[in-house]
Order: C-alpha cells, then structure tokens, then sequence
C-alpha cells in the first residue's frame, strides 16, 4: 500500500496538504483544476519536491527521506522523457530490465510506434513521443507508476488504444498507478477511482 | 551502481576547481612573496612608468571604441542582407579573425603596410607602421569581428512582432534604429567596449611586434621586457600588481554587467523586418564590401610573398619542429582545459540544481582566471618556481600547462550552455531511470559531444596562438610556430615570416571549418 499522510509540500507562499493510502494493484486517477496540486503530488511521491512535514510509505518501508533514484517509483513527466540525441529505441531501453527489452517490439506494435523506433525523437510527432515515453514507464521494473498526464497529446483514437493497453499493461504487472488526468474518458476507461483535488491547500484531498 | 553520477560524486569535480584556483593562488604568493622588503615603492612615480601606463590605457580605450564604432554599420549591413553562402562565410571569417594567432595578422599586416608593404607606396613617405598606428590597425582587425558578430546576433534576435508593430507604426529609419535596434544591442555595446578594452589593454604579441619602442609599449610586454632583458624581478613584479589591478578590475565590472554571446548560432531571420531603400541598399552593400576587404586584405597580403617565396628544404625543415610542437603544445592544453573545464563546472551545476546561493561564487571560482593577465600569472609562477625547478628543462610543459589552465574559463563558457541544458532537461528524467554513472556519463558525452569539439577547437586556436606565457618560459630548445613567425617578422624576414604565417593559417581555418560545422545553423 501507498500511504501519505498528513503530507505537507510548499510552492512559493502556499502550503499544499495531501492525505491519501493506495491499495496495491490500485489504478488511482488524480483529478482537480489547474495549479490544485496534482503533478506536484506525483512529483513528491517520486521524490522530486522537498517536503516540510508529513510521512510517505511503500509497502510500510519510509520513503520520505529516500532519493529518487531509490525509490520504487517509475514516472512519466509532461515533458522531457526522451534523449533527444538518442534513438527511440535505445530511449526504450534505459531503465527496463534485459529481459524485458524482448518485449520493447512487440509492445511498440501494440502501441502503433513500431516504425518509429529507430528514429531521433525530433522526428516524432507529440503523440508519438508520448506514447513511445509510456511504454517505457511500463515496462520499468518499479511497482508504483505514475503517470502526469500521459494522454494529452493524443487524438479520441489514439487515447482510447493507449488507455486500453495501460490498463491491460498494469493489471498483466500487478503495478500500482497513480495517473493525473483532465479527462472523465480516461478515468471511466482506465481508473479504479478518481480522486479529486479540490482544495490541496486546506487539505480537503 | 544505483546511484546516480550526480549524488555518487559529491565531491567529484572539487580536485580540478581546487587546482584552477591553487594555480591562481601560487602565481599570487609569488608575486606577494619575492623580495616583499624591496618592493619599490617609488617606481610608480617614475616618469617611464607613468608613460607606459598612459600609453596602454589610450591604445586600449582607442582600439575598443574604434573597434565597436566601427562594427556598428558593418553589423546594420549584416542583418539587413539576405542569407547566403558568401555571408555566411563572412560570419565564419569573423570568428576565425578574432581567435587567430595574433602572429598570422602582424604578418599580414606587415606585408601590406610595412616598410616595403604592397600598400604603403600609397600612403605617404611619413607613414610608419610601427607605433599606435600599427598597434591599432591590428587590434582593430582583432576586435572589429568579434563585435561584428556580437551586435548582428543581437539584431537578430529582435522578435518579428516588433518589425510588424514598427511597420504598423510607420516608423522613419531613425525611428526603427532608436527604438528596436539601438534598444536590441545598447547593452552589448557597452559591454563590448568593455570586453574589448579589456583585451587590448592586455595584448602582448600586437605590441611586442608592433610597438616600436619604448615610446609605444604597454604594461604587459614592460613585464616582459623588465624580466627577460633586464632580469629586474622588482620591477616585473610592480608591473604585474599594476596590470592586475586595472585589467582585473575593468574586467570584474564588465562580467557583473552581462555577458556578450558571438559563438552562438542566429536565430531565425526576420521576416518582417522592412525592406531597405535603394540608397540605404547601396549602402549596406558598399560597407559588406569593405567589410571582406578589411579582413581578407592582410590574409591575401601574405599570398604574392609566400609564391614568391623559393625557400629551400631547410626552410621546411625548421618549420616542421615549430609545427609539431605547437601542435603537441595544443592538444595537450586543450585536453587539460577542456577536462579541468568540464571537472570544476560540476560543483556549480550540482549547487545550481539544489538552488543553492554558492552556484554564483562556484561559476566566478571557474571563470576567475579571466580576471588574471596571462603575464601576470606567468610571471608569479616564474618567479615562484624559479629557485625549486630547472625552468629550461620544465619550460614545455609549463607553457602547455598555463595555457590549460589559462583557457579553461573559455572552454567553461562553451561547455556550460550545453551542460546545463543538460541538466535542466534530463536532471530528472536521469534519475527517474535510475541510470548508473557510467550509463548517465555515456549519455552525457553523447549529448555533450558537439560543444566538447566546439570548445576543444576554440582553446586549441588560442592556445597553439599563445606568445605571452612562451615568452616567460619558453627557450631556443623548443621554439614554437608563433615564435618562430615573429622571429621572423622581427628581422625583416617577410617570406619566410608569410610562409610561416600561411601554414599556421591552415591549421586554424581547418579548425574553424570543423568548428562551424558543429552548429547546425551557424551565423
């Protein structure tokens, strides 16, 4: 289980307040209007945002003061997820077990990026790159995933094939996912429940 | 390996910070320390002293304001033709002019308006060279690009929302000039002034050869002259504190005010920029005509002596040593720069990650040698090294040394823009990934490549060009091209002084061609 409790993050003069316990294997999609707080809360989960007070856990092992690079935690970022002067593929592979490498292709395919894979970023549409960067987060061997917006920049079709084998995906790994998301579709496609974040700063969550 | 380079190296980077500044501080503590108790105080009331520092600061506030004045029309010129090859060739000869060894371009001058110079028939039986003429002809020719290519990127970059507002407005050409480009680079201007002043007020090749006596010398070849010829450290060292007080001073202000970029590549060009008159045309033509004239003349002077050279094989064969060594004497400086540059930048970035106060003073520490004259820090590793090391023996690797350790704030500037790029998009994505160190250096490197080779054949030029610190330590057993060339020039020895000059011309325009070719859309 995920537990945050009595979590307290400072952005500029504000104080955000987060409470919150995921079941593991729990598909949670964080929703709330801009500026709420809800990439900064995936940020502080990845360890990314210095917190004032307050406690984290995974599976009751303290994460609150563990670096990012020892936390069982993979991300995808709303931007800057792929070298730019590395291909797609060798992209894929930073960060994904030997073992599960084999499966980049096949995934890549499911995905409708498989011909994209020995390109540069650059030459990728931003629905590509999305979908290239998700792929990856997946595969990574972490169990608790968290994804800031993943689908923005894809079309109804698109969005609807990448939800689907997201979920297919997590369920398939036994992951854990935390998802912040502007979309009902995607919550009603893919999130166990959503979480709204109406009021972060008094703690409403 | 779970950590990531960035947490695993706490104190990676610190050695090379911690050498960059021992270095500073060894050439202070010889400077503080030799003959602290016959410091002659009464030298800086001495009528000589007080000549040369009144000749150094004329010369230097007159290259730079003539330098920057003039590049003023040549950059309007620039930014109002269209792009082509020949212009960006033009841009290409900037750069090369101003990283030059200064040898090559006495040289050419020499052979253009020397005592038997192709142009000096045309100037009068008065005319001489030698003296502030000459000394502001070659700093001219020195600066003048560098600021041509400061002032047109700042044009440049003047957004294409403000030539349509301008046009909507119906602006007049002093209007546009007023109040979007004088606006654009007023502040470049200054600091170009600065930067130039700077420069200038240090020279030491350009006012060894061109000088012409004591009535036109500068601090900086005084030094020289006081501890080569004389062997009067006193006066070396009262000289030296002087240099450094002013030029370190000018340059410390002119660094808190901003810094100028010319290596960067152009932005886009304006699309809505108005079109020029047919008058105003003619104009701006005329000045890029004169602007390739200026620049290619002293190159292409050095062209009717080099055919008409008929040097023998000798000639050839001690010019192949000079070469090799000057080379030699390159690599090994730019791969102790670039290391040093790349190591003691690491502090910085680390601080500048966390947000902490100390990335200002860590990016100054790696920068600070800017602020030292070659001369000056030459001079107090001389005389501090002086009673402990064969200096004859070691010369070569000192000379390679402070020129590595001399050109690292060069090399820091072009690595940094990349590095924290870097930084500030994959920091994060890096960790996430929790790549190990090695799989984050190779990406690092990767992605740091162009600027790598940028940077390493930017301080190669400057280093192979060195004449200031060869002049303290060098000697007969290791002559390098530059000294060679000026050896040459200063006995009259014009062919073999061109031919020189010519060969050494094409080892740096091959690295400018190298280097011109890492931006993709260089200006």
């Amino acid at each position: 289980m995920l537990e945050i409790r009595a979590l307290q993050i400072k952005r500029g003069a504000r104080t955000l307040h987060y409470d919150l316990q995921v079941a593991q294997g729990e598909i949670i999609a964080l929703q709330g209007v801009s500026g709420v707080g809800k990439s900064t809360l995936l940020e502080a989960i990845a360890g990314f945002v210095a917190l004032e007070a307050g406690h984290l856990s995974w599976e009751d092992r303290d994460l609150t003061h563990t670096p990012p690079e020892q936390r069982p935690v993979a991300m995808l970022f709303q931007d800057y997820n792929l070298f730019e002067h590395l291909t797609v593929m060798a992209n894929l592979k930073l960060g994904v077990d030997v073992a599960m490498q084999s499966e980049i292709p096949n995934q890549a395919q499911a995905l409708g990026i498989a011909d994209q894979l020995d390109k540069l970023p650059g030459r990728l549409s931003g629905g590509q790159r999305q979908r290239a960067a998700l792929l990856r987060t997946m595969l990574r061997p972490e169990p608790l995933i968290l994804l800031d917006e993943p689908f923005s920049e894809l079309d109804a079709d698109t969005r609807r094939l990448a939800t689907e084998w997201t979920r297919t995906m997590a369920e398939r790994f036994g992951k854990t996912l935390l998802m912040v998301t502007h979309q009902s579709e995607d919550v009603s496609r893919l999130a166990h429940r959503a979480i709204h974040l109406d009021n972060a700063e008094t703690g409403a969550v | 390996m779970k950590l990531s380079a960035f947490t695993s190296g706490k104190w990676a980077g610190w050695p090379a910070l911690g050498l960059v500044a021992t270095a500073t501080a060894l050439a202070f503590g010889g400077l503080i320390g030799f003959n602290r108790s016959e410091f002659d105080w009464s030298y800086f009331s001495d009528p000589y002293f007080l000549a040369i520092l009144r000749f150094t600061l004329l010369q230097a506030t007159l290259s730079a304001a003539l330098s920057v004045v003039l590049a003023w029309p040549m950059a309007l010129a620039l930014s109002y033709l269209k792009d082509s090859t020949h212009k960006r060739a033009f841009l290409s000869l900037c750069v090369l002019c101003f990283v030059m060894p200064t040898l090559i371009v006495i040289t050419g001058i020499i052979s253009l308006l020397g005592r038997s110079g192709s142009l000096s028939p045309l100037l009068g039986d008065d005319w001489n060279l030698y003296g502030l003429s000459g000394i502001l002809i070659a700093h001219i020719y020195l600066n003048l690009p560098f600021a041509v290519r400061t002032l047109y990127l700042r044009l440049q970059s003047i957004p294409d929302a403000s030539w349509r507002l301008a046009r909507q407005l119906k602006f007049t050409r002093a209007q546009r000039f007023r109040r979007l480009e004088w606006a654009a680079a007023h502040s470049a201007t200054w600091l170009l002034l600065g930067f130039i002043f700077v420069i200038c007020f240090n020279s030491f090749a350009v006012v060894l050869a061109l000088g012409g006596g004591p009535k036109a010398t500068t601090l900086e070849v005084a030094i020289y002259q006081a501890l080569k010829y004389d062997f009067n450290i006193s006066e070396a060292l009262a000289l030296a504190w002087v240099q450094l007080l002013i030029a370190g001073s000018a340059f410390l202000l002119v660094s808190f005010c901003g810094k100028v970029s010319w290596l960067s590549p152009a932005s886009a060009p304006a699309q809505l920029r108005p079109p020029a008159t047919r008058l105003e045309q003619l104009a701006y033509r005329l000045l890029y005509a004169c602007g390739w004239l200026f620049l290619l003349a002293p190159l292409l002077a050095l062209t009717p002596r080099v055919i008409h050279s008929g040097v023998d094989m000798e000639f050839w064969r001690s010019l192949s040593r000079p070469l090799l060594i000057t080379l030699g004497l390159g690599v090994v400086s730019t791969v102790l720069s670039i290391s040093l540059a790349y190591s003691a930048l690491r502090p910085y970035r680390r601080a500048r990650m966390q947000q902490s106060p100390a990335a200002l003073w860590l990016d100054w520490l790696t920068s600070h040698s800017l602020a030292v004259p070659a001369m000056v820090l030459s001079v107090g590793l001389f005389v501090l090294l002086l009673p402990h090391l064969d200096l004859d023996h070691w010369g070569i690797w000192l000379v390679a040394a402070i020129n590595g350790l001399i050109t690292v704030p060069f090399a820091a500037s072009q690595l940094k823009p990349a590095l924290l790029n870097f930084d500030s998009q994959y920091h994060r994505l890096s960790l996430s990934l929790k790549l190990t160190s090695r799989e984050r250096r190779r990406i690092e490197w990767s992605y740091m490549a162009p600027a790598i080779r940028t940077a390493a054949a930017f301080v190669g030029m400057l280093a192979m060009g060195d004449v200031a610190i060869y002049s303290i330590f060098g000697n007969q057993d290791f002559v390098t091209l530059p000294w060679l060339i000026y050896g040459y020039a200063s006995t009259y020895r014009l062919d073999e002084a061109s031919l020189a000059s010519m060969v050494f011309l094409g080892v740096c325009g091959l690295l400018i061609f190298y280097l011109e070719k890492q931006s993709p859309r260089h200006a």
